[in-house]
């Protein structure tokens, strides 16, 4: 479980409701632009922006600004082109009171709020910059703030109960002596989700660029949110030579960065892990879906590592026998690309998995070499890239 | 603050919140290893089963499972110096919160789920340690301290792995890291080396751990058996900084050895998040390069590399030996198999028969009839002089009731049909049910419930009468109010004698309100024996309300009508055989004919 922006849009919904002040913004896809044009009124002026979660939006020439009704549709079909897919369309306001910046965060002391008079800038470059630690809602604290305070109060009882660990309102503006939004960036705490009834879900996590994850790390995905143990898979290179099926997130980085530090950083395929006793039929669809990415890539000699740390409580046997079950699925074609498994693992029933794993390797002439906890961790990377 | 001195000089009574069988296991293992003569968890709340089934050593215990915080008896709620909690990630909190203010001498605890909100985490991490209490977690593997203790899964959850990392042996080295699985690695590579932890914990992790890493290294510094530090540190998060700080202000004095991973970060376009919470760097402080460097500058040893850092570990000075009996031990609990009955009433002790742990011929000498089977029923001997007089008064007063009711003339019938002794009873004894003999039971769980749930009796007595029920304790055939039952008036006089009769109380004014309706609706026999049973269970045998029900549940109640009532049933056998009568056929006036 980490910290996950959501969509503007959605944290809009939720702030404008805390403030009892209407929304009236669109969220834009591909599929529903001719409808929400369809709604616009012709007299206004309209900003689009992409809403996948992407910093320096408007440096990064992904904001539209000043659109009459008629140019949506350009505006958007432009940003669908450099392949995004998902934006927020909202009527301009007039910002002629001036901008201003606020931003609150989930520290361990309570909520630290960084104010700054003028806004719509990063706040990196922000001189004049106010900071208070706040313990709760109604803290005196925040009186300190030139604010409207019960709009304050409003927007921290939305962060509390929405189980918000950062929100930042860049620019906001005061108007009719109300605190109203312009933009809003929102990084929820995915453990809440049990806790905040549906405010928001796991759809409304914000997809940085849909188009470039794959299909298998989708596949990964929906394996770990079905599970109780832990999954993650990223591709950092699909034509790479080193694929890592690691389990443990420390033991995981240790491996990854030994592959970096000998000088193959750039031939490592993917960073991931597996942690939390998965069992077996969980252990071979993560491992399948490795095993697909590494025979697509295309690089000419490929290694697979499979490592990690003295797990406490992670069956080692168990863990084997789905790994070694996918492994069966497509050996042929491992054996015929040249591929060969290096291993380096401990833990609960360990001996009994090594065994085993050694047997396979070796019958089906995939043998890199396996070894248990006599052998330090990084050192089966060492192995494994001399094969490169 | 955890205290390693304190918890390494007093013994250490853990209760599980949540069970994870092999983790608990694994804790029982170490304490058998480390030849404590009892484990130190001893119980979970969870829900499930009344007990739980583990070893140690080679021999199957049982631990008692509680359903909730205040159904854990009192001599186990205040020994209790740690919990261990093992509830899923959005159920932390409250517990945590209820384990803080149940166990009165609690001291710490640690918490093993991922997924814990972070202002959760925050809320945890302020409530202990404002009331002087430690917090490890959340996503913790645990807190180990060779020899001493083992609270969740660190170190391993086979027997085998825990003697491996020689983790029988104190040492000189305190272990830390953040994630779990590290903390392992690294305690497999200070046995390696030739050492052994003097003691080690993971903050899991999430974001906010209840135990920082400053913490830890602040317990370590006080620990006088530590002599060097090592600290498995991931990119993400600024833990490092306040080490950093620990050690220019000269806090922390003792060597310090950290590896900082995560350079792989660098290879990414935009910063992941790697496997654990924390473990993204947003900011250049948080990368594992500026870390290192700030840890370095601080004084630290910090090799570049996994396999210099292992090489500084086996380069410390104070080497231990390895600890190979724990290790033989270990071995020979592998094929350890579980019983295929647990019983807690009597076994076979060098061809000697023993009844709640004493020698049987011994038991008998000792005991009444009547001690021997109420003990034997309840599953621990009974204490008082008044319980043991009033079961004998039961037993004897239970013993029949005359061969017209059910029961009794089953066993006859079947006795004269030429059956056996065995099948005459039998068919005596399976007519006890709901309208036979089972009132006693009946009427027991109604007056715990009445007084339990403070009910009055016109309401009581308002419930059954809409749902057209009869309530089990209530009502004779032939005595009424103005000619009161002898037997109900002797049996009642046993709970007189006792300093609290609310169960009695209760029944009695239950009869007020029935009798008032019909003359007949006394207190019966069965009402009378529920009634004074629990009053003499709860003051007399310390029972609780819960334990209480859990007799009602299992029929204890009825136990005692079985077993006194079987004597009924024999002696009505008996007599058709000698009195040789024939097979029974009724006549064609017995019988009427139905038509409908």
């Amino acid at each position: 479980m980490a910290r996950k922006k959501i969509y503007e849009y959605k944290a809009k919904q939720l702030l404008f409701h805390a403030l009892n002040i209407p929304y009236s913004g669109f969220s834009v896809t591909e599929n529903n632009l001719q409808e929400v044009i369809s709604k616009l009124e012709r007299d206004k002026k309209y900003i689009l922006k992409v809403d996948q979660g992407v910093k320096g939006r408007m440096k990064k020439g992904l904001v539209k600004l000043d659109l009459l009704e008629g140019d949506v549709k350009k505006a958007t079909e432009e940003l669908l082109d450099k392949g995004y897919t998902r934006f927020i369309l909202e009527e301009i306001s007039d910002i002629s009171g001036g901008e201003r910046y606020i931003s609150f965060e989930q520290i361990r002391k309570g909520i630290k709020v960084l104010y700054a008079q003028q806004g719509g800038i990063e706040i990196e470059s922000n001189k004049n910059i106010q900071e208070v630690i706040i313990g709760a809602e109604n803290d005196e604290k925040l009186t300190q703030l030139d604010l409207p305070q019960e709009d304050l109060k409003k927007i921290i009882r939305c962060f509390n109960n929405n189980y918000f660990a950062f929100l930042e309102i860049n620019p906001f503006i005061i108007e009719g002596g109300n605190i109203t939004p312009l933009d809003a960036a929102v990084e929820v705490d995915t453990a809440g989700e049990f806790f905040v009834k549906e405010a928001w879900t796991e759809e409304d996590f914000a997809v940085h660029n849909a188009g470039e994850i794959t299909q298998e790390e989708r596949n990964v995905d929906k394996l770990a949110k079905k599970s109780q143990a832990s999954f993650n898979l990223t591709v950092l290179n699909p034509n790479g030579s080193i694929f890592l099926l690691l389990s443990g997130g420390g033991a995981s980085i240790v491996v990854a960065d030994e592959a970096a530090a000998l000088g193959h950083g750039g031939d490592i395929a993917n960073y991931g892990e597996y942690s939390g006793n998965p069992n077996e039929e969980e252990t071979y669809i993560y491992t399948k879906n490795l095993l697909q990415l590494m025979l697509k890539s295309g690089a000419q000699k490929k290694v697979l590592i499979l490592a990690g740390g003295v797990a406490n409580f992670t069956d080692v046997k168990a863990t084997f026998k789905g790994i070694i079950k996918a492994l069966d699925d497509v050996k042929d074609d491992m054996a015929k690309q040249g591929i060969k498994v290096y291993v380096r693992r401990g833990g609960p029933n360990q001996e009994a998995g090594l065994a085993h794993m050694k047997e396979y390797l070796e019958k089906n002439n995939l043998y890199g070499h396996v070894q248990g906890p006599d052998l330090v961790l990084t050192e089966i990377v060492k192995k494994a890239v001399k094969n490169l | 603050m955890i205290d390693i001195h304190k918890i390494s000089h007093q013994e250490n009574k853990i209760v599980t919140i949540g069970s994870h069988p092999k983790i608990i296991q694994s804790m029982l293992d170490f304490d058998f290893l480390a030849g404590k003569d009892t484990p130190s968890v001893v119980g979970i709340i969870a829900a499930g089963r009344n007990v739980e089934r583990y070893f140690y050593g080679k021999r199957e215990i049982l631990l008692p499972v509680f359903k909730s915080f205040n159904t854990v008896p009192k001599n186990i709620k205040e020994a209790t110096t740690l919990t261990l909690n093992l509830v899923s990630g959005r159920r932390v909190l409250d517990t945590s919160r209820e384990a803080l203010t149940f166990f009165e001498n609690l001291q710490g605890t640690v918490v093993f789920a991922e997924g814990v909100p972070e202002k959760h985490a925050i809320d945890i991490w302020k409530e202990y340690t404002e009331d002087g209490k430690f917090a490890i977690g959340p996503a913790s593997v645990g807190l180990l301290i060779p020899r001493v203790l083992k609270l969740g899964a660190i170190g391993g959850v086979d027997a085998t792995q825990i003697t491996d990392s020689n983790l029988m042996t104190t040492g000189s080295i305190a272990v830390f890291s953040a994630s779990g699985g590290m903390t392992n690695e690294l305690i497999r590579i200070v046995a390696q080396a030739g050492h052994a932890p003097s003691f080690s914990l993971a903050f899991g992790g999430e974001r906010f751990p209840a135990t920082t890493p400053k913490d830890a290294f602040e317990t370590a510094e006080k620990d006088p058996n530590t002599k060097a530090i090592l600290y498995f540190g991931e990119l993400g998060g600024q833990d490092e900084y306040g080490i950093a700080d620990l050690l220019k202000e000269k806090k922390v004095t003792k060597k310090v050895i950290c590896y900082i991973a995560g350079i792989i970060s660098d290879y990414f376009e935009e910063p992941p998040q790697f496997g654990h919470a924390k473990a993204m760097a947003e900011k250049k402080e948080e990368t594992a390069v500026a870390k290192r460097n700030t840890l370095k500058e601080a004084g630290a040893i910090v090799p570049g590399s996994f396999a210099e850092f292992v090489k500084e570990i086996e380069s410390l000075p104070g080497k231990v030996e390895f600890d190979t009996k724990s290790s033989t031990i270990a071995q020979d609990m592998i094929d350890r198999k579980h019983a295929l009955i647990a019983t807690s009433i009597s076994k076979d002790v060098d061809g000697n028969p023993t009844i709640l742990g004493e020698d049987l011929l011994e038991f008998a000498h000792q005991n009444s009839f009547a001690t021997i089977v109420s003990s034997m029923f309840l599953g621990r001997k009974i204490r008082s002089k008044d319980t043991e007089e009033f079961i004998d008064f039961i037993l004897k007063l239970l013993v029949d009731h005359g061969p017209y009711v059910s029961g009794a003339l089953n066993s006859i019938v079947t006795s004269r049909a030429g059956r056996d002794l065995s099948s005459s009873l039998a068919a005596g004894v399976l007519t006890i049910g709901p309208r036979f003999g089972g009132a006693i039971n009946e009427a027991a769980s109604t007056w715990l419930s009445g007084v339990a749930g403070s009910k009055s009796a016109p309401d009581l007595v308002e419930e059954f009468a809409a749902r057209k029920e009869y309530i089990s304790g209530i009502g004779h055939r032939k005595y009424r109010v103005d000619l009161p039952d002898p037997r109900v008036t002797e049996i009642t006089k046993f709970a007189k004698d006792l300093n609290d009769h609310k169960y009695t109380d209760f029944a009695r004014s239950v009869e007020k309100v029935t009798a008032a309706k019909k003359g007949n609706l006394i207190l019966n026999v069965d009402g009378a024996i529920a009634a004074a049973l629990l009053d003499l269970l709860s003051e007399k045998e310390g029972f609780s309300t819960e334990e209480l029900r859990k007799l009602v549940d299992t029929e204890f109640f009825n136990a005692l009508f079985i077993a006194s009532r079987s004597i009924g049933f024999l002696a009505h056998a008996l007599d058709q055989k000698r009195l040789d009568e024939g097979l029974l056929r009724l006549s064609d006036e017995d019988v009427a004919e139905a038509k409908i």
